[in-house]
């Protein structure tokens, strides 16, 4: 009886419910969203960091980890792969060999790190071959006279492979972007020219295209134009095993590109079997084990497992390999609440506004309810759930649209394109899918009941301070 | 059998520096299925005495005893429950709750007692074919006349079977007709249910269908008379 009269109370004053369930949900489809957007960037940045970048657990030698020397390989490799080959916790590991080095062409050069992998066994552990670059080659495939090197398009630019030439697939391009033909056809005098750098290219299309032109489809151009000159040859110099300087001279099989420009910019890979003898490494001589687990769950346990039986070796888990993302897998959860939270809080004055006129105005209907045998437990209950039905009809149509609007946004993606640059650099990528779980709608229910029951204090207690007979004489 | 006894109660309202002695040392009692009218001028203490009945309102000095409960022994839930279970009100405003159509009004108070709708529906269906409401059941108050909406407060007020039923200016509102018709039901309510009306009133028609008329001046009780009318 007292829900019935509750729920109905709140559809008194129609417009003044109306006002305040739409203010509550905006403010939840707000806060659903961003925590959907957060979420998304989170998880993608986790996935990233493992299944690209580290995998569930690492082993290296712990001198490794203090001076990246060649040197410093895992003292007991061929038991460790042993041990690991035998567990039923393991999904997969590649073993890789990593050298510091500088790499050279021409027209420019970068330090990174050579990263020497057996590919097959690789790609069970890291997904990197996936984020090969279209139409620059393949993920170890092609024949070339050079052992081959994968690298990022980061080391492309710096190492000045990236050009640009306009072609007939770039007219093509230009043509289904919307660009006017009048203004592709001043382009003629520069097809088929190729520019080895992008200012080059710019000073270029200055003297065909007026600066507008340029404003508007420039980008476009830029990058409907840009191509990754085949089969470019890199030297890398390094320090062998011995201490003494080698080189070798590597052939480009494919450019990649991950969502994390500092790990781009830092790797590259080649054949162990290349790098091996180069750098004067025996074939078991590794530095990084990197395993990949059947269940996240089995982490923690099967570290303390592998170090326990590995003493000498460094064993660490993706949140000690990547600790920004592990610290937003710990606390990220914590955050959304926040985010709700705040925006519940200042809600919440509006709702208190709202429930304290609705009282004010029923305050002689309150002093009969409880003249006629409404104790003040009841009169309370009823106020409390006039305000839990008022909020949680916003919040749970805020939940709705705005789970709608994460499902619609988590399978079309959302494109920060014009700030990639700048995501990038700290690993999230410019393109999210946002997502969240269930458990998190029923947190935010849990939490809008929680608000809901602390609005309803002050105008229940301005309900209840009156006594019977006072508020009978009110008008 | 006594249901209500009133011993030498005083109300002095302190408000300003003026002490206004609202009911001066009223002593009366009520017996089970009287239809008493208390009557007198603006600001005589009627209203003061029916609540000081009702329990919504503490004497300050006197006893009000219920069936053999002192009221001022009652506080906080404990006073509302009793009230609940032994009271049944009538307003001049009528105080309906405007959300809820007449079968829920009239329900409401047995609601609260804990029982289901189902246990209340023969006691509503009735009471409200006995005020004439049989058809407007599931109408809400802003869709009755003043007199239809004080009936379903009778209604309202007798569902639980109080031990008597306090009406303060029932009959304010409404016009002759409606007022006629009220009070017909009530009367007819008091002597099929045996229960006790006690009306405050200055309506001329109310008297004449009091079976008693207790006068009240200035807080005194300067008459208590009863009438003999012919059923």
């Amino acid at each position: 009886m007292i829900t019935s009269i509750s729920w109905k109370n709140v559809w008194r004053n129609k417009s003044r419910s109306l006002i305040v369930i739409i203010a509550v949900t905006l403010g939840t489809i707000a806060g659903v969203f961003v925590a959907g957007l957060m979420n998304g960037w989170v998880n993608q940045r986790i996935k990233a960091a493992i299944y690209t970048e580290v995998g569930h657990i690492k082993v290296q030698n712990p001198d490794f980890l203090v001076n990246e020397e060649a040197a410093y390989s895992i003292s007991n490799f061929l038991e460790v792969t042993k041990y690991l080959d035998n567990s039923t916790h393991v999904k997969a590991w590649s073993a890789r060999s990593k050298i510091m080095g500088m790499a050279s062409t021409a027209r420019g050069n970068a330090g990174l790190t050579l990263k020497g992998i057996h590919p097959e066994k690789d790609k069970l552990v890291s997904d990197i071959y996936a984020n090969l670059l279209p139409n620059t080659g393949s993920y170890f495939e092609s024949k070339s006279k050079q052992p081959p090197v994968f690298i990022s398009h980061k080391t492309a630019e710096q190492l000045k492979i990236k050009n640009f030439r306009i072609r007939d697939v770039t007219v093509d391009s230009l043509k289904t972007l919307d660009v006017p033909e009048n203004v592709i056809l001043k382009l003629d005098t520069l097809i088929n020219t190729r520019f080895i750098t992008q200012k080059k290219f710019e000073v270029a299309i200055k003297e065909v295209w007026n600066s507008t032109e340029i404003k508007s489809y420039g980008p476009a151009l830029l990058s409907t134009a840009a191509y990754f000159h085949p089969r470019a040859k890199i030297t890398f110099s390094f320090t062998k095993i011995n201490g003494e300087l080698g080189y070798q001279t590597y052939q480009v099989c494919g450019v990649y590109k991950t969502s994390n420009t500092m790990f781009d910019q830092n790797s590259a890979f080649v054949k162990h079997s290349d790098l091996a003898p180069a750098a004067m490494l025996a074939d078991n001589q590794i530095h990084e084990i990197s395993i990949l687990l059947n269940s996240e769950e089995n982490i923690a346990g099967f570290k303390t497992t592998l170090q326990t039986k590995f003493p000498e070796a460094s064993v660490m888990d993706w949140k000690e390999l990547a600790p920004d993302a592990g610290m937003m897998a710990d606390f990220m959860t914590m955050y959304y609440y926040i985010i709700m939270g705040i925006i519940f809080f200042a809600l919440a004055f509006g709702i208190i506004n709202t429930m304290l006129m609705a009282i004010l105005e029923r305050i002689k209907e309150i002093g009969m309810l409880m003249a006629i045998g409404m104790n003040r437990i009841k009169v309370f209950i009823m106020i409390m759930l006039e305000t839990v039905f008022l909020t949680l009809t916003g919040s749970l149509i805020g939940m709705i649209l705005g789970g709608l609007l994460i499902k619609i946004t988590g399978e079309t993606g959302l494109n920060f394109s014009s700030v990639a640059e700048g995501f990038e650099a700290f690993g999230w990528s410019s393109v999210v899918y946002p997502t969240i779980e269930t458990s998190f709608f029923l947190g935010v229910i849990l939490m809008v009941i929680v608000i809901a029951i602390l609005s309803s204090i002050v105008p229940a207690r301005k309900a209840l301070k009156m006594k019977p007979i006072d508020a009978l004489k009110m008008e | 059998m006594k249901v209500i006894e009133i011993h030498n109660v005083n109300k002095i309202y302190n408000e300003s520096e003026v002490k206004v002695h609202a009911v001066n040392g009223v002593t009366l009692d009520f017996e089970e299925g009287e239809f008493a009218a208390i009557v007198g001028p603006s600001g005589s203490g009627k209203t003061t005495l029916l609540n000081l009945i009702g329990g919504l309102d503490n004497p300050t000095s006197g006893d009000v005893m219920i069936g053999g409960s002192l009221m001022s022994s009652l506080k906080g839930s404990d006073l509302t429950d009793f009230r609940m279970h032994n009271i049944g009100f009538v307003f001049q405003a009528y105080n309906l709750i405007p959300v809820l159509t007449a079968r829920e009004n009239t329900e409401f108070v047995m609601r609260l007692q804990g029982k289901t709708a189902k246990e209340c529906s023969n006691r509503v269906e009735e009471l409200l074919k006995a005020v004439g409401l049989e058809e407007r059941m599931e109408a809400r108050p802003s869709k009755l006349s003043g007199g239809q909406q004080q009936r379903v407060a009778v209604a309202r007020a007798l569902a639980s079977k109080p031990k008597f039923v306090l009406a303060d200016e029932p009959t304010a509102n409404l016009d002759s007709k409606s007022t006629e018709t009220l009070l017909d039901i009530m009367e007819k309510l008091n002597k099929e249910e045996n229960i006790t009306f006690i009306f405050s009133t200055h309506d001329a028609r109310v008297v004449k269908k009091a079976r008693r008329v207790i006068t009240i001046e200035d807080g005194k009780v300067i008459s208590d008379e009863y009438k003999n009318i012919e059923d």
